[in-house]
C-alpha cells in the first residue's frame, strides 16, 4: 500500500502547484500593496477597508447574491418538474430528454448567450411575436430580467441533471411501500420522494449559484454594461484599472462568502437525515 | 370452528409480452391463516402477490378481499400491508419513524402512534433500537422493522414476498420461528411468498404449490408432503422415488411388475398411475426380507444419513460390431457419375418388410454426378431376397445405367431379453467406410439407424424402450479396415434410499416399505 500511496506524490505536487500556489499568490496579492514587483511586497488590508467602506462596492456584492440566489430558485423550481417528468418517463424516452437537456452545452457558453441578443433586443424574437399579440415591445435588453433569463439558461442544466440523477437512483420499492402503507401520490412524493432527492438537490444548487454568483460575461454581454457584478467588477480591476492587488482582496472576499454559504447548505443536508450520518453499507447477520 | 375467507381469487390470468404468468388462478385464503405460496421462480407465486398489493393488474379475473371486490383499488386504499423481499425501509428515516410512517399518514395523534410502534417494537425484540439509523442495522434486524413497519398498521392481512431470501441460514431459521410466533401473537393472515420448500414445510398452515402459472396442490404440510397431487409436486417437495405403476383395485397396485398393498383407493379400474416412495421410507433389509430386491449402486454421506441407489431391475445391453471399409464406389464409363452402397444385415423376420425404400436407406446406396457433386435418383434395385437364412445380391442402378452390386445378409438375429424389465433389444452388425462416419451430423442417432437398434416391451412389441449409444472409439481416429465395438443400452430402475445405516456398494439387498408408504397419484393433469 505504501508503495501506491507514493505513485500520487508527483500528481500531488502537479496539482499544489497548478491550485493552491496560484490561490496562494490571490493572497498575497490581497494583502499587499501595489507595486510593480512582487519580490518588496508590505503587508496591508487597505483593499478589504476599501471594499467594505465603498457603498458602491457593497450594492455590487449584494446585487451578485441576490441575482444568483433568484437564478437558483427559479432552475429549482423549473427544475424539479422536468427532472421527475423525465425520471417518470419510460427508459427510451428518458435517454432522449436527457439529450436534449445536455445538447445545448455542446456549443459554446459564449455563443448561446450572445444568440440571447439577438432574441431579447427590440427588434428580435421575442419582441415580434409579443408585438404580433398586440401586446406592444417589449424592450428588456440590457435589464435585470435579461440577465436573470441568461442565468438561468446558461445554468438550469446543470440543475435538471443533478436532480434526474437522484431520481433515477432511487429504488422503486420504496415508493411501492409507501403507497402500501396508505401514501397517496402527494403524500408519498412529499414524504418519500422529495427527501431523498435532496442531495440531487444540494448539489444542483451548488452547481447553479456557485457560477451565477461569480459569472461576468452573462452580465456583460445582456446586461449591456449597464448592469454590474462582481464578476465584472474584479475583471475591471484586472483588465481595465490594472490594480491587482485590489481585484485580488475582492476575489478572497467572493472566495470566504461562498465558502462559508456552502457550509451552511451542507449543514441543512446533515439535519435533514436527522443527523443519522452517512450511508453505510449493510451488514449482514 | 367455520372460519371466514379473506381472500378469494377468481380466476386470475395475467401475461407479460404475451408470455402468460398466471393461467387461471382459483384460491381462497382464510381468516388467521399461515399462506405459503411455495413454486419455482418464474412460476408466478410473486405475481399474484403483487397483484394481492395492487403493485400490478390482473387481465382478467377478479380479487375479492373480506367480501368485497377491489381490483380497481389503489395499493393505499387495500387494508393489507406488505413486507417487500429487500425490506424496501425508507434510507431517510429512523427505525422509529419508519414504523410509525403508516400511523403519520393516517394523521393519528403523537401519542397514540408512539404507544403503538412501542408496542410493536417489543412485538420484534428490538426496544431501545427507536432513534438507529435503518441503513445501520444488520439484515435481521431491518427484516424485523420492515415487519413492524406493516403490522403497526393492524392489516388483516400481512403479505411477505421472499423475505428471508437475503437472510443467512443460521438467520433464516431464527426468522422463521420469529415469523410463525409473530403470526400467532397477532393473529391474522400471513401470504408469505418462497421458493424454499423446507421454509415452507416449516412455518405454513397452509402450503399452495405453484408451477408455471398454475396452482398444482393445496393442503397442509403433511398432505403435501404425504399426498402430493402429482409428480410435479412429489418431486418439488421432498425427494422421491416416483415410478409408473397400475391401480388393480382398491388397495392393490401393481409396479416394477409386482403387486403391492397400499392405501389408496377411489381409482377406475386397471388405471396407470405414478407411486410415490419417499427416499426415507425404505428400509435396507437381508435379500429374503425384502419385497423388492436389488444391487447396490452407490453410497453417498450426507451427514444425517446415506443416500443408496439400488438398482431393483437392471438394464439390457447388446453390443454390436461396425466393419470400418474403404469406400468403393463404382463410376460410370464415362465418368459422370458414381454410384455406391453398403452391404448390410437383415432378420428373418424381418424380410417381408424389405422394400425398396429401405433396402436403399439400410444399404445407404446413392449416386452422384463427379462434377456437380449432385445426388442422382436411384432409379432400379434388382434383387431378391427370401426368407431364409442367406446371402442374396442387390443391385442399384441410375438411369443412365451406371450400376453397383452389394450383398444382403438374412440372418436370425437373436435379440437380448431382459425378463426382470420386461424389455427386448436388438441390434445388427453393420459396415461403414471412414467418410461416411465422419460426415454424420448426429453420429448416435445415425448409429442407431445404421445398426437398426430397437428397444421394446416385451409385453407389448409396438411399445418402444429408449436405447441409449455407448463406444469408446474417437470418431475422428477411425481407420479403414479396423472393426470396432458399439453397445446399446437401457437403463434400469433405481431406488434412492434415505437412511443411516452403512451399506456396501455392489452387496444384494432387500427393499422394504409399509403399504401406507406406497402414495399412488393420478396420472392426468391437477
Amino acid at each position: 500500500m505504501k508503495k501506491f500511496s507514493n505513485l500520487a506524490i508527483p500528481y500531488i505536487a502537479w496539482a499544489a502547484m497548478m491550485l493552491i500556489f496560484p490561490m496562494l499568490l490571490i493572497a498575497m496579492y490581497s494583502f499587499t500593496e501595489q507595486g510593480n514587483s512582487i519580490v518588496s511586497f508590505s503587508f496591508t488590508l487597505d483593499h478589504y477597508k476599501k471594499f467594505f467602506t465603498d457603498p458602491d462596492f457593497l450594492i455590487v456584492l449584494w446585487r451578485s447574491l441576490w441575482i444568483a440566489l433568484k437564478t437558483t430558485l427559479i432552475c429549482l423550481l423549473l427544475g424539479y418538474p422536468l427532472a421527475y417528468f423525465i425520471a417518470k418517463s419510460e427508459e427510451k424516452v428518458q435517454n432522449t430528454l436527457v439529450l436534449m437537456v445536455t445538447i445545448p452545452m455542446w456549443i459554446n457558453m459564449l455563443v448561446r448567450t450572445y444568440a440571447w441578443i439577438g432574441l431579447l433586443s427590440p427588434d428580435g424574437l421575442f419582441s415580434m411575436i409579443l408585438g404580433f399579440w398586440g401586446l406592444g415591445e417589449v424592450d428588456i435588453l440590457y435589464t435585470e430580467a435579461s440577465v436573470l433569463i441568461g442565468m438561468i439558461y446558461n445554468f438550469l442544466p446543470f440543475m435538471i441533471l443533478q436532480i434526474n440523477t437522484s431520481l433515477c437512483k432511487m429504488d422503486n420499492s420504496l415508493l411501492e411501500a409507501s403507497a402500501d402503507l396508505g401514501g397517496n401520490q402527494v403524500q408519498t412524493f412529499v414524504r418519500v420522494i422529495l427527501p431523498l432527492s435532496v442531495p440531487g438537490i444540494i448539489n444542483g444548487i451548488t452547481l447553479v449559484f456557485l457560477p451565477a454568483v461569480s459569472s461576468f460575461f452573462i452580465p456583460k454581454l445582456l446586461g449591456g454594461g449597464q448592469y454590474f457584478l462582481i464578476g465584472n467588477l474584479i475583471e475591471n480591476q484586472f483588465i481595465t484599472v490594472g490594480e491587482w492587488n485590489f481585484g485580488s482582496a475582492i476575489s478572497m472576499i467572493m472566495a470566504i462568502i461562498m465558502m462559508l454559504l456552502m457550509m451552511a447548505v451542507r449543514n441543512v443536508e446533515l439535519k435533514n437525515e436527522g443527523g443519522k450520518g452517512k450511508k453505510v453499507t449493510n451488514e449482514e447477520g | 370452528m367455520e372460519r371466514k375467507k379473506i381472500i378469494e381469487f377468481r380466476n386470475i390470468t395475467k401475461s407479460f409480452d404475451k408470455q402468460i404468468t398466471l393461467k387461471g388462478v382459483n384460491l381462497d385464503i382464510y381468516e388467521n391463516e399461515f399462506v405459503t405460496l411455495l413454486g419455482p421462480s418464474g412460476c408466478g407465486k410473486t405475481t399474484l402477490l403483487r397483484i394481492l398489493g395492487g403493485f400490478l393488474k390482473a387481465d382478467e379475473g377478479s380479487v375479492i378481499f373480506d367480501g368485497q371486490e377491489i381490483s380497481d383499488k389503489p395499493p393505499y386504499e387495500r387494508e393489507l400491508n406488505t413486507v417487500f423481499q429487500k425490506y424496501a425501509l425508507f434510507p431517510h428515516l429512523s427505525v422509529y419513524e419508519n414504523i410509525a410512517f403508516g400511523l403519520k399518514i393516517k394523521k393519528l395523534s403523537k401519542d397514540v402512534i408512539d404507544q403503538k410502534v412501542m408496542k410493536m417494537l417489543k412485538l420484534i425484540s428490538m426496544e431501545g433500537f427507536e432513534n438507529k439509523n435503518i441503513t445501520l442495522l444488520s439484515g435481521g434486524q431491518q427484516q424485523r422493522v420492515a415487519i413492524a413497519r406493516a403490522l403497526v398498521n393492524e392489516p388483516k392481512v400481512l403479505l411477505l414476498d421472499e423475505p428471508l431470501a437475503a437472510l443467512d441460514l443460521k438467520l433464516r431459521k431464527e426468522m422463521q420461528y420469529e415469523l410463525k410466533r409473530i403470526q400467532q401473537e397477532v393473529g391474522i393472515t400471513f401470504i408469505f411468498v418462497t421458493h424454499d420448500q423446507e421454509e415452507a414445510l416449516t412455518m405454513s398452515d397452509k402450503i399452495v404449490v405453484m408451477n408455471k402459472g398454475e396452482i398444482q396442490q393445496i393442503g397442509t404440510p403433511e398432505e403435501i408432503y404425504n399426498e402430493p397431487a402429482n409428480t410435479y409436486v412429489a418431486n418439488f417437495i421432498g425427494e422421491s422415488n416416483i415410478l409408473p405403476g397400475i391401480m388393480l383395485d382398491d388397495y392393490k397396485v401393481r409396479f416394477d411388475d409386482k403387486v403391492f398393498e397400499c392405501v389408496d383407493y377411489g381409482f377406475k379400474e386397471n388405471e396407470p398411475v405414478d407411486v410415490v416412495i419417499r427416499p426415507e421410507d425404505i428400509d435396507i433389509v437381508p435379500v429374503e426380507q425384502g419385497k423388492m430386491t436389488g444391487e447396490v449402486l452407490s453410497v453417498l454421506f450426507k451427514g444425517v444419513h446415506y443416500e443408496i441407489i439400488v438398482e431393483t431391475v437392471p438394464g439390457t445391453k447388446v453390443t454390436v460390431n461396425m466393419n470400418v471399409i474403404r469406400s468403393l464406389e463404382e463410376t460410370s464409363a464415362d465418368g459422370t457419375e458414381k454410384i455406391n452402397a453398403n452391404n448390410f444385415y437383415v432378420d428373418v423376420e424381418d424380410v417381408g418388410a424389405l422394400d425398396e425404400k429401405e433396402i436403399i436407406a439400410r444399404s445407404n446406396a446413392m449416386a452422384w454426378d463427379t462434377e456437380t457433386d449432385e445426388y442422382i435418383s436411384i432409379a432400379n434395385i434388382e434383387c431378391e431376397v427370401l426368407p431364409e437364412i442367406g446371402q442374396y445380391p442387390v443391385k442399384f442402378s441410375t438411369p443412365k445405367g451406371t450400376t453397383v452390386e452389394r450383398i444382403i445378409s438374412v440372418v436370425n438375429q437373436p435379440f437380448v431379453k431382459n425378463e426382470k424389465a420386461g424389455e427386448g433389444i436388438m441390434a445388427f452388425n453393420f459396415v461403414k467406410s471412414v467418410d461416411e462416419i465422419l460426415e454424420s451430423q448426429t453420429l448416435d442417432t445415425d448409429i442407431k439407424t445404421w445398426a437398426n437398434a430397437q428397444g421394446w416391451k416385451l409385453s407389448d412389441e409396438n411399445q418402444s424402450v429408449d436405447i441409449s449409444v455407448d463406444y469408446d472409439f474417437d470418431p475422428e481416429k477411425i481407420k479403414e479396415g479396423k472393426v470396432y465395438k458399439i453397445t446399446f443400452w437401457t437403463t434400469g430402475r433405481e431406488f434412492k434410499i434415505h437412511t443411516t445405516d452403512f451399506t456396501e456398494v455392489g452387496k444384494e439387498v432387500g427393499l422394504n416399505f409399509f403399504p401406507e408408504d406406497i402414495h399412488v397419484m393420478s396420472r392426468k393433469a391437477y
